[in-house]
């Protein structure tokens, strides 16, 4: 007769929390430290310091405390520190071979493993809540939510990566690998992902910019948790930052921990099969699933392979810029014969022995070397459609153009706009994609394309450019580059987004411009500005309104903010016309908030809520009506005050070599 | 008792086990016997249900023993290499052994305690001597009062004393309570003495599995010595080996030894003695013609 199956053995529960617990007090110390002790010596004088004068209640007190305490790290760390030691006798033969052969089976083994190990990292938690609970009653607070939650965020995020530590556990022979595999099943998506892009990014066209586009997934809940899953609280203050005008706390990502926990108890009960499945005798074996070892030779050899190859291949062109395609041709010779190394070291790993040299691993091998080829001329012929991906429409949030200057356009036309462009662009990428080998005379300088879809992801794309004036631009080049410089040239966009949003409503706060005189004396040119320290600010106000709106007129007229493509330091358009002179001001609206369209390009938008911006204008001596009105206005009296970068050089006796100055 | 049909286990492409059959009969002290790596182990393995076969059958009183706790609970196992818990005591494992034995009689475990002088019970099992540690895991299996004890190279790095004592434990368990044991050995003269039933294993396989009985009364020694010529040995009596040295002719017999000693007679020998075989001498006798290896495992 078979014996019922038994789920849980107490004496076996006994032992493995005597030879744990040590590990939970220490836990239970470190929570302790983080949680009540942190929070009671920082509001000690919670009646007189300064955030009480600020209108700090407690309640705002403990909502910033619980936000910023850890989450996912502690849990990770402790899930497998308690596993490994729990089931440390699935990595040793003698201890192996004795426990299964006492009168437990596998199923009370398993889950009583599991739930002494739940007991010795989470027990820790609740008490933990439990006292902080207590000390935030005690000290005044009405709310002690944001605890609960934190507690309820600590205790999935244990679970799962309790999960994944039985996971890793039961896919190897040896404890080292087994830790080894838990960090990397935790970091596996965003590791893929990394190999991915840095492949993309070296071989492929437009994805020079791959890994700035980055964000951390589902899949990769280490990452992922900290930043999705929290009690989030904002106070608000004054323009001064010194009285609390509001506050507002949230519990996020209640719909991840769901997630997370469903996915643990999934990940448990596949470990849990793999358990019931484990040949004993794989003790010591790198690798005990049969089914993982393929996995793990092939998944290996080909993205140790992809990256490496496709950075060989860059490295190389520190000596000879490739064509796209040589390019291509050396990421091969190096992704093949390092794959077919990798390939070989991985299967010594596995079979324990160097003479892995048969007919069969050189058929696998072969087998795996056609793959990753196939996999690579995929990527070449881009049938996965990254290269010429333009995101739907509807799909996009945000779409940016940056070039010289950044913009970012929220709006549908000009979203709509700048896909037609990016579409047209890569229409013909033979030419565009070979610009430093086709164009070699021609300096290059980036222009980047970037969408922020509504999911959250972000596309960004990135393109080596040239002037499209240059002497040996190609008709289809100036046919694919052009129209983009001819809407960021227009004076709409460039009031609206280099200016700013709040160009035709706001006031003209400061404004400066200065000169340079060259004094012999000190061989240098001295600086200089009219501060107006006579006129009151009314007057200033008035002056710079005037300058401003001349300002605007040479935008109009198409004579300041225009961009180009190329770089070429040897440009006497440039350093004959660009003034050294510098000219900025400050816009400030009190009614609407200034959107930056560099922070909103690098999503840092709202970080601090801004009234003003400064704006830093590069003034040629084609700027006729700024310059006239900054005359007028007295912010100079003197033409010969007015330096260009390459009278400035030349005064200095810079070189283009060494040039200092340059512009 | 032990039933093992057709057992095969391959360990990548090694066969360790080859369509393995064993039969150990209830209340036998059963023998095995082969040299390293024949599978003496891994059969034991199996039998304490920590292998699972690729093909065969692994039954115990008529039930798999793979995953079955029920079975599991009625008998002992002593590996050659004992697990003990880090830091635990004697007093600890008794502990342990108490709560998953549901018949571990701690009384006996206390007398059995007294046996053993020289154990310091409240001392870490693990920092005692390979030889102690052996002595508590039998204190332990003992005293969990098994139908069967399986052990693997018991009395392994045990003293003669040691070894003596450990036996007429596991004797009188025998005698006392039908206790049946199955122990491995690569040195047959180890288990001459004790065992009752004799397999021995070379390559992942049973080759001979006889009761001392069957082995004692199927072969025999016969010296004899002839005036002149030795007479021809009449067709009935099967003569495994012939070894003469001058007049004195050393005949291996199979067969009933009566029965060859009366045919052997009417050759009106000068001389004839029936001598006794070692176990080690019938299985080499046994065995050499068919395979030679024998002498290996034996010797």
């Amino acid at each position: 007769m078979q014996s019922k199956t038994s789920f849980f053995n107490m004496t076996l529960f006994k032992k493995n929390i005597s030879r744990t617990w040590i590990a939970g007090l220490v836990y239970f110390i470190i929570l302790i430290l983080s949680l009540p002790v942190t929070f009671i010596i920082s509001n000690a004088n919670a009646a007189d310091d300064y955030m009480a004068d600020m209108g700090y209640t407690m309640e705002m007190r403990l909502y910033q405390h619980m936000s910023v305490v850890p989450t996912a790290s502690f849990a990770m760390v402790m899930s497998i520190i308690v596993t490994a030691i729990t089931f440390w006798y699935l990595f040793s033969k003698r201890d192996n071979y004795m426990m299964h052969s006492f009168p437990v089976n596998r199923a009370s083994l398993f889950f009583t493993g599991i739930l002494s190990s739940m007991v010795v990292t989470l027990l820790p938690v609740l008490v933990t809540a439990i006292l902080m609970t207590g000390v935030a009653v005690g000290m005044g607070t009405a709310s002690v939510s944001c605890i609960w939650y934190w507690t309820i965020i600590v205790v999935v995020s244990t679970i799962l990566f309790t999960s994944i530590a039985m996971f890793s556990l039961m896919t190897t022979g040896q404890m080292v690998t087994a830790i080894l595999f838990y960090f990397t099943f935790n970091f596996l998506y965003l590791l893929m992902e990394l190999a991915f892009r840095l492949t993309a990014s070296a071989l492929m066209f437009g994805m020079g910019q791959a890994l700035t586009g980055i964000t951390f997934k589902i899949w990769s809940p280490i990452m992922f948790i900290p930043v999705n899953t929290s009690v989030t609280s904002d106070i608000q203050t004054d323009d001064y930052g010194s009285k609390v005008i509001g506050f507002t706390h949230s519990f996020d990502g209640a719909q991840y921990l769901l997630i997370y926990f469903i996915a643990a108890l999934v990940i448990i009960a596949i470990s849990f099969m793999m358990y019931k499945k484990k040949k004993l005798e794989t003790v010591q074996d790198f690798i005990s699933v049969p089914w993982l070892k393929p996995v793990f030779s092939v998944g290996m050899s080909f993205f140790i392979s992809m990256v490496a190859g496709a950075s060989a291949a860059s490295m190389l062109e520190v000596f000879k810029p490739f064509s796209f395609n040589v390019r291509y041709i050396v990421a091969i010779i190096f992704i093949t014969v390092i794959g077919i190394v990798i390939f070989y070291a991985t299967q010594m790993m596995i079979e324990k022995t160097l003479r892995v040299f048969s007919v069969k691993t050189l058929s696998k091998c072969l087998g795996y070397t056609v793959a990753a080829l196939v996999v690579i001329l995929g990527l070449r012929l881009d049938v996965f459609k990254i290269e010429d991906k333009v995101p739907a429409e509807k799909n996009i949030e945000w779409a940016a153009i940056s070039g010289e200057y950044t913009m970012v356009f929220q709006d549908q036309k000009n979203i709509k706009q700048v896909r037609e462009l990016h579409k047209n662009f890569l229409e013909d990428k033979k030419e565009l994609r070979d610009v430093a080998t086709l164009f070699p005379e021609d300096g290059t300088s980036t222009l980047d394309i970037k969408y922020k879809l509504k999911n959250g992801d972000v596309i960004v794309r990135s393109y080596d450019v040239i002037n499209t004036e240059a002497k040996d631009a190609t008709a289809t080049y100036v046919a694919a580059t052009q129209p983009i410089l001819d809407f960021v040239n227009k004076p709409e966009i460039i009031k609206e987004h280099v200016i700013g949003n709040t160009w035709n409503t706001g006031f003209i706060k400061e404004m400066t411009f200065s000169t340079y005189i060259y004094d012999d004396n000190v061989k240098d040119f001295v600086y200089d500005s009219n501060e107006f320290v006579n006129l009151t600010d009314k007057e200033k106000r008035e002056k710079y309104e005037r300058v401003y709106k001349a300002l605007l007129k040479d935008v109009d007229e198409g004579k300041v903010f225009v961009q180009k493509f190329g770089y070429d330091e040897d440009d006497a358009s440039i350093s004959d016309n660009q003034l050294y002179n510098d000219f900025y001001f400050t816009i400030r609206d009190e009614k609407n908030i200034y959107i930056s369209d560099l922070d909103l390009y690098w999503g840092e938008q709202f970080v601090q809520t801004m009234y003003e911006q400064d704006i830093s204008v590069a003034l040629t001596r084609d700027c006729k009506n700024v310059l006239k009105a900054l005359k007028d206005e007295e912010f100079y009296d003197d033409d010969d005050k007015l330096v260009t970068y390459g009278e400035y050089n030349k005064i200095m006796g810079y070189n283009e070599d060494e040039s200092y100055a340059s512009y | 008792m032990i039933e093992v049909s057709k057992v095969t286990k391959k360990f990548g492409d090694f066969v360790a086990l080859d369509a393995l059959d064993m039969r150990v009969p209830k209340g036998a002290i059963y023998g095995l016997v082969g040299p390293n790596g024949a599978g003496k182990s891994t059969i034991i393995r199996h039998l304490s249900g920590v292998y699972k076969q690729d093909e065969g059958q692994v039954l115990i009183d008529g039930q798999p023993v793979y995953e079955n706790d029920a079975i599991k609970r009625r008998y002992a196992v002593i590996p050659d290499d004992i697990f003990y818990f880090t830091q635990a005591n004697t007093i600890d494992m008794m502990k342990f052994y108490k709560s998953m034995y549901p018949n571990f009689d701690e009384a006996l475990f206390k007398k059995i305690m007294d046996c053993f002088p020289a154990i310091d019970p409240k001392k870490m099992v693990r920092s005692l001597s390979k030889g102690m540690q052996k002595q508590v895991a039998f204190m332990l299996s003992i005293a969990s009062r098994p139908e069967l004890m399986i052990l693997d190279e018991p009395v392994d790095g045990l003293d003669p004393v040691m070894r003596r004592q450990i036996w007429s434990l596991i004797m009188s368990d025998v005698a006392e309570n039908g206790l049946t044991v199955l122990v491995s050995s690569h040195n047959l003269r180890e288990l001459e003495d004790v065992c009752d039933h004799v397999g021995i294993m070379n390559n992942g396989k049973i080759l001979i599995e006889r009761s001392l009985d069957e082995l004692q009364t199927s072969i025999t020694k016969i010296q004899i010595a002839f005036e002149g010529e030795m007479p021809p040995i009449p067709q009935e009596i099967k003569v495994l080996k012939k070894i003469t040295n001058g007049r004195v002719h050393t005949l291996i017999v199979k067969g009933e030894p009566r029965e060859a000693e009366q045919k052997i007679a009417q050759m009106k020998p000068l001389l004839m003695d029936v001598l006794p075989l070692t176990l080690e001498e019938i299985f080499i006798y046994e065995l050499g013609g068919e395979n030679y290896a024998v002498k290996d495992i034996i010797f």
